[in-house]
């Protein structure tokens, strides 16, 4: 599904990641965890096609197709999703109306007419309920004044609304407590499927208890220097990153 | 014979007597010239709608001063910061007084303009820097004809000033009135650090007319602060224009204390010239009377990165009058330019007004801009609070004016000015407030 | 160099005419251009007005001709020629065009954008209609409606015949003819206008939106209009088209009087998509306004606008709260572009006790706009415990462009409480790098991010009028994203 080459990627002249090799096939669970400062948003920003990141080298295929050309809402109409790290704030456009426009967006990108406003109301409700959010919530404005723990909750309800093929999730832990880790953990295994696959960014092998992941790896300094199965998470978790570190720098 | 033409053929008078090739001799002309067309200005000015100056021009003022008056420094003693060791520029009805005065020309010149006007030591610094960035408005340009003493105060790079430097400005009452046109030029080199109080007091009943030009100069990486007590008697006015011209990464802080006197009218103008400036304007305004204080400021931003705050308190009683009329300009260049402005007034009496007209003007998109604006009275749950655990409400009142003004004190970094100012407020407030910083 | 051609001689006859006093064929459509006491006196003998009118004209003028035109506010443009315009003009019976397929497509395609109908369509591009779609019958209807209501709502030149009392006791007294300089034009030479009287506890059925509409076009340069919502009673006026009205008369002084007397309501909503001018900022309207309401006790007036169009807009509709409890709103919101240049604002004139107002305020500008805002709340000394609250922020689209805020806040009156704030800030790359991910265009979400930032002022709108209000955004500002 996601085939990343080489890749070399820099902000603002600033080299960040150094040749990044990944290949996530459909009904797959990666984790890529690391030190801040590794390039982790980066890696996740890049997938989705931030313009302020510069491809220097490399390629990335997305079902076979190069998408480093494609503007990021054709990404997102192929079915890449990205959970912000730190989900953005637009006042005065309400949660639903946002997802109208979105899910409207996409399906006409697609050839599709409108989602009649039955059919989104049912799916609002339903995606709604999975993720337990109250629906006055969906009135207030995107993102404004929500907690940390509510804006990642929206992102997820997000992702169930638009039914992603790769679903990227940015630390999309952080911030939220033992109930609210449960419920989105939860949204996300119910969502999960042979077909399409997720690359969790996170710190905390805790969330990888809820979400399993097939495979692990290690970011460190733009690369991937080790991946594993989830035995390498028990063992950052219980290590830290230092010995990694060392094995890199030798 | 009114102000105006009294003071147009005094100038003739006494420029007669100078040296016509000379490179002021140019510029006092011009700058007579430039008043003789303008005139005093009228309500009808935009900048001047809501202060008018008629009642203070009436006067018939000596505008050039006489004689030399002393003064025991034991009778003054209380208008000066005394508890600190500082470096002291004063005036006596407009002439230098040396016994009161501490300068230096050690590593640096804290002195007089008169000498700086003079000397021919000076005279590159005078012409890189005098009359440079001061308008010419007809009040400036007046001042400028006029000018011949002041501050001249010049710091070299790499400097901490280890003292503060007050300029204070006395007047006897010796004459029946008296109009006082100050001139001072700071320059402050590459950072370098200087902190500058400043003060006009009358001490007699007689009416006092100050028309001051401060230009300042802050280099890159400079630091200044600035603190202006304005607490004059009923019969003395203040036309204070401050005109500072900012390097990249220096820091300029001016507050004013404005408390007292008859019209006060601060035109404190800020041009940033660099990256990295930060400029912050503060002021606290409490007044009753008749009085009337009126705060015009301009902060011009137009280079990328730079920052300005300005935080602006008023309490008004009696019959006074506050105007606060401020503007942020944002260049097209300037961007990602924070500009923050807040003015917050409380009316205490029936026949007290307040006229505020904060503007920003921006042409520049990658900007953070916001002012606010408040009018009102004091909180009056917080009163019933203080009051329902004893306090009575004349002290209670003032507390919660205290409060409200205080925080603009934060920003000040004179301990001995924060006391000062402290004080002052408890005894405008008319209680003892009984808390000491 | 020295030939004398016809064309001169005829230009020389014009303006000879001139010189010998008063020459008018009042049979003729158009009037020559010009300005004079007889081209006043012309006017109103035209439209058949009683002598108090032809005279309250006359006033006017005179004083208009001492007033020299204002320049403080934050517009460049070039003065009009006074004496270059022709101050009167028939309404134009025959149809511009025959059919749809001979106007500009353009047009069509931005009438398509916002949802008009055809019928609708022919009717403000100038279309001969059928007789099917009557919308003289549409209109009957409503007059039938509004009749058995006791409700009058006519053309002010209508009204000055019919309703002569109410006319004469009200005109004038909200906006003086010598309020300003446009004010006194427009009294001195207004062509029409509405009219519109709510008697007492009468609750308007309808917006008075829909007529107006169809009998907006051709009311001309100098529009008067005056709504009196007499004791309890209540109405909702719309003014305007959220079509783009390809007028060709460049400037507009238009003057309106409300006046809501005790426990009476005036809601006054306004689109304004006039042409903005092109692209280089060549033509569009000068739109120079004159609004003001006059509330007595416990009585409340809302104006809410919508400015997209003119090239040079300079408006504030103003609210006197005279009466003790009464109420006044405020809620605009102004998009320029290109070259327009936008002044405008509102007045909150606190007389009364325990008055309210609010001023909620969204400017956006883009292309190489100016866009001001200017404000006056003003507390009398006798207004105990007045309230204000104001907000006013600004959008800037791209680095050419200018957003201004000049609030005068003048209080004496201890009880006020005032709070105003101000912001100015730009549409974040990253809010867009949002929307894009979730599958939306730029162009989309510059324009969900837009009406987001308008919201609090859309939503005063009535239901239907919003909808295409929030479209009319989209569209005024296409194209303004690199
Ligand atoms: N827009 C940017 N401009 C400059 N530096 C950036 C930008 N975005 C990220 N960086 C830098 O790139 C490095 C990697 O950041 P990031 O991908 O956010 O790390 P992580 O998510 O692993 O904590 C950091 O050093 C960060 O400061
Ligand atoms: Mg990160």
């Amino acid at each position: 599904m996601l085939k990343i080459k080489n890749l070399h990627a820099s902000v603002a002249d600033k080299s960040i990641l150094r040749g990044i090799n990944l290949e996530i096939k459909p009904g797959e669970v990666h984790a890529i965890m690391g030190p801040n400062g590794s390039g982790k948003s980066t890696l996740a920003s890049v997938i989705a096609g931030k313009e302020d990141y510069e491809v220097t080298d490399g390629e990335i295929f997305f079902e076979g197709e190069d998408i480093n050309e494609f503007a990021p809402e054709e990404r997102a109409h192929k079915g890449v999703f990205l959970s912000f790290q730190y989900p953005v704030e637009i006042p005065g456009v309400s949660v639903t109306n946002f997802m109208k426009t979105a899910i409207n967006e996409t399906r006409k990108a697609k050839g599709l007419e409108d989602m009649p406003a039955k059919d989104m109301l049912k799916l609002i409700r339903e995606k709604a309920e999975l993720l337990e959010i109250d629906r006055k919530f969906l009135s207030r404005s995107l993102n404004e004044g929500f907690s940390g723990g509510e804006k990642k909750r929206n992102e997820i309800f997000q992702m169930a609304m638009l039914e992603p093929k790769l679903a990227i999730l940015d630390e999309t832990d952080s911030g939220l407590d033992i109930d609210a880790l449960r419920i989105v953990a939860n949204g996300v295994n119910k969502l999960k499927n042979k077909d399409n696959a997720v690359l969790l960014i996170t710190h905390y092998q805790r969330l990888l208890d809820y979400i399993v992941p097939d495979y692990v790896h290690v970011l460190y300094k733009g690369k991937i220097v080790k991946s594993g199965t989830k035995e390498l998470a028990h063992e950052l978790e219980a290590k830290g990153y230092d010995w990694i570190k060392e094995e890199v720098n030798i | 014979m009114d102000l105006k033409e009294k003071l147009i053929s005094s100038f003739w008078a006494f420029e007669n007597h100078q040296d016509e090739d000379s490179y002021l001799h140019k510029i006092r002309t011009e700058a007579i010239k430039s008043f003789e067309d303008k005139g005093f200005p009228s309500k009808k000015e935009e900048a001047w709608k809501y202060t008018s100056l008629n009642s203070i021009l009436k006067n018939d003022y000596s505008v050039f001063p006489k004689q030399e008056n002393a003064i025991e420094y034991n009778d003054v003693k209380k208008y000066f910061i005394h508890d600190i060791d500082t470096y002291k520029i004063v005036f006596i009805d407009g002439k230098y007084s040396s016994h009161l005065s501490q300068t230096t020309h050690d590593g640096m010149d804290i002195c007089l303009m008169s000498s700086a006007l003079t000397k021919p030591k000076y005279r590159i610094l005078i012409e890189n820097y005098f009359n440079k960035i001061a308008q010419n408005d007809s009040l400036t340009s007046l001042n400028t004809a006029f000018s011949s003493e002041g501050a001249y105060i010049h710091i070299p790079k790499n400097k901490m000033v280890a003292k503060p430097i007050q300029i204070i400005h006395l007047s006897t009452g010796n004459e029946s009135a008296i109009m006082l046109q100050p001139r001072n030029l700071i320059v402050v080199d590459e950072n370098s650090h200087l902190q500058i109080i400043e003060r006009h007091q009358s001490l007699t009943d007689n009416p006092v007319l100050t028309n001051s030009v401060t230009e300042i100069f802050v280099n890159k990486r400079a630091i200044v602060d600035y603190y202006k007590i304005q607490n004059d008697n009923t019969n003395a006015s203040l036309i204070d224009n401050s005109y500072i011209n900012q390097k990249q990464g220096s820091i300029c802080s001016v507050h004013t204390f404005a408390f007292g006197g008859k019209l006060t009218r601060n035109n404190l103008n800020f041009y940033q010239q660099g990256e990295r400036i930060n400029s912050t304007l503060k002021g606290i305004t409490i007044i009753g009377d008749k009085q009337h204080v009126d705060h015009n400021t301009l902060v011009h931003h137009t280079e990328p990165n730079c920052e300005s705050h300005q935080d602006y308190k008023g309490v008004y009683g009696e019959n006074s009058t506050g105007v606060f009329n401020g503007q942020i300009l944002v260049d097209k260049k300037a961007q990602k330019t924070n500009a923050f402005q807040s003015n917050k007034n409380i009316l205490i009496s029936d026949k007290a007004t307040i006229n505020t007209k904060p503007q920003l003007e921006i042409f520049a998109d990658d900007v953070k801009c916001s002012h606010g604006c408040t009018i009102g009275q004091l909180d009056e749950s917080a009163l019933f609070y203080l009051r329902s655990r004893g306090i009575p409400e004349k002290e209670a009142k003032a507390l919660l004016m205290y409060a409200f003004s205080n925080n603009v004190l934060n920003s000040v970094q004179i301990p001995e000015i924060k006391n000062r100012i402290n004080k002052i407020i408890a005894n405008k407030l008319g209680v003892d407030i009984g808390f000491d910083l | 160099m020295n030939k004398y051609t016809e064309d001169d001689l005829r230009e020389e006859l014009k303006t000879k005419e001139y010189e010998y006093g008063f020459y008018t064929d009042i049979e003729s459509d158009t009037f020559p251009n010009g300005l004079n006491e007889d081209i006043v006196k012309a006017i109103s003998i035209k439209k058949e007005e009683p002598q108090w009118m032809t005279d309250w004209r006359l006033e006017a003028f005179r004083t208009w001709k001492e007033m020299t035109e204002p320049d403080w506010a934050n517009v460049n443009y070039k003065k009009p020629d006074f004496q270059g315009i022709s101050y009167y003009s028939a309404p134009n019976k025959k149809p511009k065009y025959n059919s749809l397929d001979e106007v500009d497509p353009e047009l069509l395609e931005t009438f398509k954008k916002l949802g008009i109908s055809l019928d609708e369509q022919k009717k403000l591009s100038g279309v001969a209609m059928d007789v099917v779609v009557d919308s003289v019958s549409v209109a009957t209807t409503f007059k039938k409606t509004l009749g058995e209501k006791g409700i009058i709502f006519m053309s002010i030149s209508e009204a000055i015949k019919e309703h002569p009392e109410l006319v004469r006791k009200y005109i004038g007294t909200v906006v003086p003819q010598k309020d300003n300089f446009y004010a006194a034009l427009n009294s001195a030479v207004f062509s029409d206008g509405s009219f519109c009287y709510i008697p007492k506890g009468v609750r308007c059925p309808m917006e008075l939106s829909t007529y107006f509409r169809i009998n907006q076009a051709g009311t001309g340069q100098f529009e008067r209009t005056l709504v009196i919502a007499d004791e309890g009673s209540y109405v909702s006026y719309l003014e305007g088209c959220t079509a783009p009205s390809r007028d060709e008369n460049q400037l507009h002084a238009a003057v309106v009087e409300l006046i809501a007397l005790n426990d009476a309501e005036i809601k006054y909503s306004t689109v304004q998509n006039w042409y903005p001018g092109n692209a280089e900022g060549k033509g569009g309207v000068y739109n120079f306004v004159t609004k003001r309401g006059l509330c007595e006790t416990n009585a409340k007036i809302s104006w809410t606008q919508v400015e997209t169009g003119s090239a040079v807009t300079w408006k504030y509709p103003s609210c006197i709260l005279k009466g003790d409890n009464s109420v006044g709103e405020f809620y605009s919101i102004a998009v320029t572009n290109n070259f327009q240049q936008a002044d405008t604002g509102t007045k909150m004139i606190h007389l009364g006790k325990n008055t309210k107002s609010t001023i909620i305020s969204k400017g956006i500008s883009a292309g190489k706009s100016q866009n001001s805002y200017r404000g006056l709340v003003k507390i009398s000394p006798n207004a105990d415990n007045a309230r204000n609250f104001s907000q006013c922020d600004s959008l800037l689209m791209g680095n050419e462009c200018g957003a201004h805020t000049f609030p005068y806040i003048e209080a004496k009156n201890k009880t006020a409480r005032i709070e105003h704030e101000a912001t100015t800030s730009k549409i974040g790359e990253d809010q867009i790098f949002y929307c894009n991910q979730r599958g939306i265009n730029t162009e989309k979400a510059i324009a969900l991010i837009v009406n987001g930032f308008s919201k609090d002022v859309l939503n005063k709108l009535p239901m239907e009028f919003a909808v295409e209000a929030q479209k009319l955004l989209e569209i005024s500002l296409e194209g303004s994203v690199g």
